[in-house]
């Protein structure tokens, strides 16, 4: 299967730019292989990777979401003020985080799917009422109170240098791929994404893919949140205001097509791992933190140049207008 | 001043009332909201007509409205520009940076930054033209390239020593009511109606916008047109934040928010409820100066009656919804009746 054939050679073509990096920056720096080092490094991998899925999936259905750093934000101070005001059960609040998530995923897909406005406006205007929300509910300040259990979560470690946060980023990781390759709505997502006629013409109701796209990257993005959350130890309003970039950053240079239609998890995945080394690098050779945005930016402009270099001899043998 | 050439549906000629037509426009629908809401305000915001609230709303609205006419002017192609914050700061603090680490006179350090965010601009449009990358992923990245090399430079401090007249500028009045700043809008609003309206090259945009293909077949080269296009955005987004610099009296890197993000908003709020086709090929641009004097005069309306500044941004979000969903009924509307 060439489908196959293709998405292993993006994946080990990563999988050889992380090894090379890291060998690279270990051989200069062998501080970067400390164990404290590597527990950092998983820990914004596993927040960056559920940020970049929540953006893969709106990805393969050939859309953007510019929301999900919104998303985050409201469902990490839901989470956060239901514990310190309601004094909620950290189950029921990550419920209620997790429905927050999904309501506001499903406000965007539903506009987008029964308006046929690009999603591009809608989520543009719903990051700015979201985040409206987030700020106005807050007045900006941090949710302080998180409970013991929830900060014990985001700092302790599984086994070594891995931290407990990265379980549910592994959790979601293996329920990506199950999604987009065994599960039937995973599958009309990404028919959709590739071609939205030819999905209808096929049987699959384009509306319902559209809604649930936008339902699943809601989810994502409060997971995201909440991870966040127990990382910063605060509820911090401000969350998710600077995922923007790395959100598309990561599934972009895990090769996924922007036009929709075709993802690959595992390289969202090593994406995001490629950005946090990078943003570790810069830190470690006392780079200026600030250049973490020109690398990032020159990075998704490599990539999606390096795509489009990949596509060319298949565009061309198409008539070219413009 | 609608300016439309060649849409993808096919003229219908109904004869209809030219007066009947105005009022279906988005124009006048803007001018009733905006009587409207100027009354209810001046009605139950305290102090909303007082000299200085309008002399502030007026030099908001000018800034505003430049930034959506820098994104307007993309807007054309089909695509859109993110990175019209970026640019702004960029521009601006290289002026700053002229002026303070070259003792350069002011009218130079203009030209300068004027030059510089045109040469970004053309940056954005080369990279798009030459790619055939969407807009929207490449102005991403150049966002937070030109956001991050401007931080590096100039290790986030601001220039606070420019000259006197930068400030005084900001702080002229005509009658005591309305802000200088608007006349430099207003007048690159005749500018840009005059450009499509009268020019060639306008008329090149629009079809080029409206339906690529056959603007090549007649022999416009599209991707030039693009790309100035994209110098055009870049300008205008210098404009807007020269403007801001001379409200503030200072170069600061930080004040179109994170990347330039802050701007976004206002960016698409006034071309969107000013009736500018996201598909690209129509611009109004009425509309658009119409669309941000609205969402300006709402925030300081809502602001002075003691709505919370979050909270004004979230009934700015709903507004941008509720323009989209507007502009669609009425397109329905227009189709249904035949008049369009």
């Amino acid at each position: 299967m060439t489908a196959r054939s293709l998405l292993r050679q993006d994946w080990m073509g990563l999988l050889a730019v992380v090894v090379v990096a890291i060998v690279a920056i270990t051989l200069v720096k062998p501080a970067f292989l400390s164990s404290f080092n590597i527990q950092v490094l998983l820990a914004t991998i596993a927040l960056n990777a559920l940020v970049a899925y929540s953006q893969a999936i709106i990805i393969a259905i050939g859309q953007m979401n510019l929301s999900i750093g919104a998303i985050g934000g409201l469902a990490a101070i839901s989470f956060a003020g239901a514990m310190e005001v309601w004094g909620v059960p950290v189950p029921l609040a990550i419920v209620l985080g997790l429905a927050v998530g999904l309501g506001a995923g499903l406000f965007n897909g539903y506009l987008v799917a029964t308006s046929g406005i690009s999603a591009f406006i809608i989520t543009l205007a719903t990051l700015y009422l979201f985040t409206g929300i987030t700020m106005g509910i807050t007045k900006a300040q941090p949710f302080y109170g998180v409970p013991e259990s929830v900060k014990a979560f985001g700092n302790a470690v599984l086994v070594g240098p891995v931290p407990l946060i990265a379980v549910p980023t592994i959790l979601i990781t293996a329920g990506m791929i199950w999604l987009m390759t065994r599960v039937r709505i995973g599958r009309h997502i990404l028919a959709v994404g590739g071609n939205p006629h030819a999905a209808e013409l096929g049987g699959v109701d384009v509306s319902f893919a559209v809604l649930w796209a936008h339902a699943l990257s809601g989810l994502l993005a409060a997971m995201a949140g909440m991870v966040a959350v127990a990382r910063l130890q605060i509820g911090q309003p401000t969350i998710g205001s600077d995922w923007l970039i790395t959100s598309f950053a990561a599934p972009v240079i895990g090769g996924a097509l922007l036009a929709g239609g075709h993802i690959s998890v595992t390289g969202t995945l090593l994406g995001a791992v490629i950005i946090a080394i990078i943003t570790q690098a810069l830190v470690l050779f006392g780079i200026d933190p600030f250049a973490v945005q020109i690398v990032l930016g020159l990075l998704i402009l490599a990539a999606v140049g390096i795509d489009r270099t990949r596509s060319w001899r298949a565009e061309r043998t198409r008539t070219r207008i413009a | 001043m609608r300016v439309e050439v060649a849409t993808e549906q096919p003229e219908i000629d109904v004869p209809v009332g030219s007066w009947r037509r105005f009022l279906l426009t988005n124009e006048f629908g803007l001018i009733v909201l905006i009587v409207l809401f100027f009354l209810f305000f001046a009605t139950f915001a305290n102090g909303f007509t007082s000299r200085f609230s309008l002399m502030a709303i007026g030099r908001t609205m000018a800034v505003d409205i430049l930034v959506g006419f820098s994104m307007m002017v993309v807007i054309v192609t089909g695509g859109l520009n993110l990175s019209v914050g970026a640019i702004a700061v960029c521009a601006v603090m290289f002026a700053g940076w002229v002026i303070e680490a070259l003792g350069m006179p002011l009218p130079l350090a203009i030209l300068a930054a004027l030059g510089l965010g045109a040469a970004l601009g053309w940056i954005n449009g080369v990279l798009i033209v030459k790619s055939g990358i969407h807009s929207f992923i490449i102005t991403l990245a150049t966002m937070s390239i030109f956001f991050g090399v401007m931080v590096f430079l100039t290790r986030a401090e601001a220039f606070r020593d420019l000259p006197a007249v930068v400030s005084d500028f900001g702080k002229l009045q005509i009658g005591g009511y309305v802000s200088y700043l608007l006349i430099v809008t207003v007048l690159v609003a005749l500018a840009l109606s005059y450009l499509y309206r009268y020019t060639a090259l306008g008329r090149r945009m629009l079809a080029a916008g409206a339906s690529p293909a056959a603007a090549e077949l007649s022999g416009i080269d599209v991707g030039r047109t693009f790309i100035i296009c994209h110098v055009l955005s870049g300008v205008l987004a210098t404009v807007a934040g020269l403007l801001l610099a001379s409200r503030t009296g200072a170069a600061i890197p930080s004040m179109a928010g994170h990347l330039g993000r802050d701007w976004l908003l206002p960016a698409f709020l006034a071309p969107v409820l000013g009736g500018t086709l996201l598909a690209g090929g129509r611009v109004s641009v009425a509309g658009t100066f119409l669309g941000g004097t609205l969402a300006t005069m709402l925030a300081a309306g809502l602001l002075l009656m003691r709505v919370g500044e979050f909270w004004v941004q979230a009934i700015l979000g709903l507004l941008l919804l509720l323009a989209v969903f507007a502009d669609k009924a009425r397109r329905v509307y227009l189709a249904k009746r035949k008049m369009v």
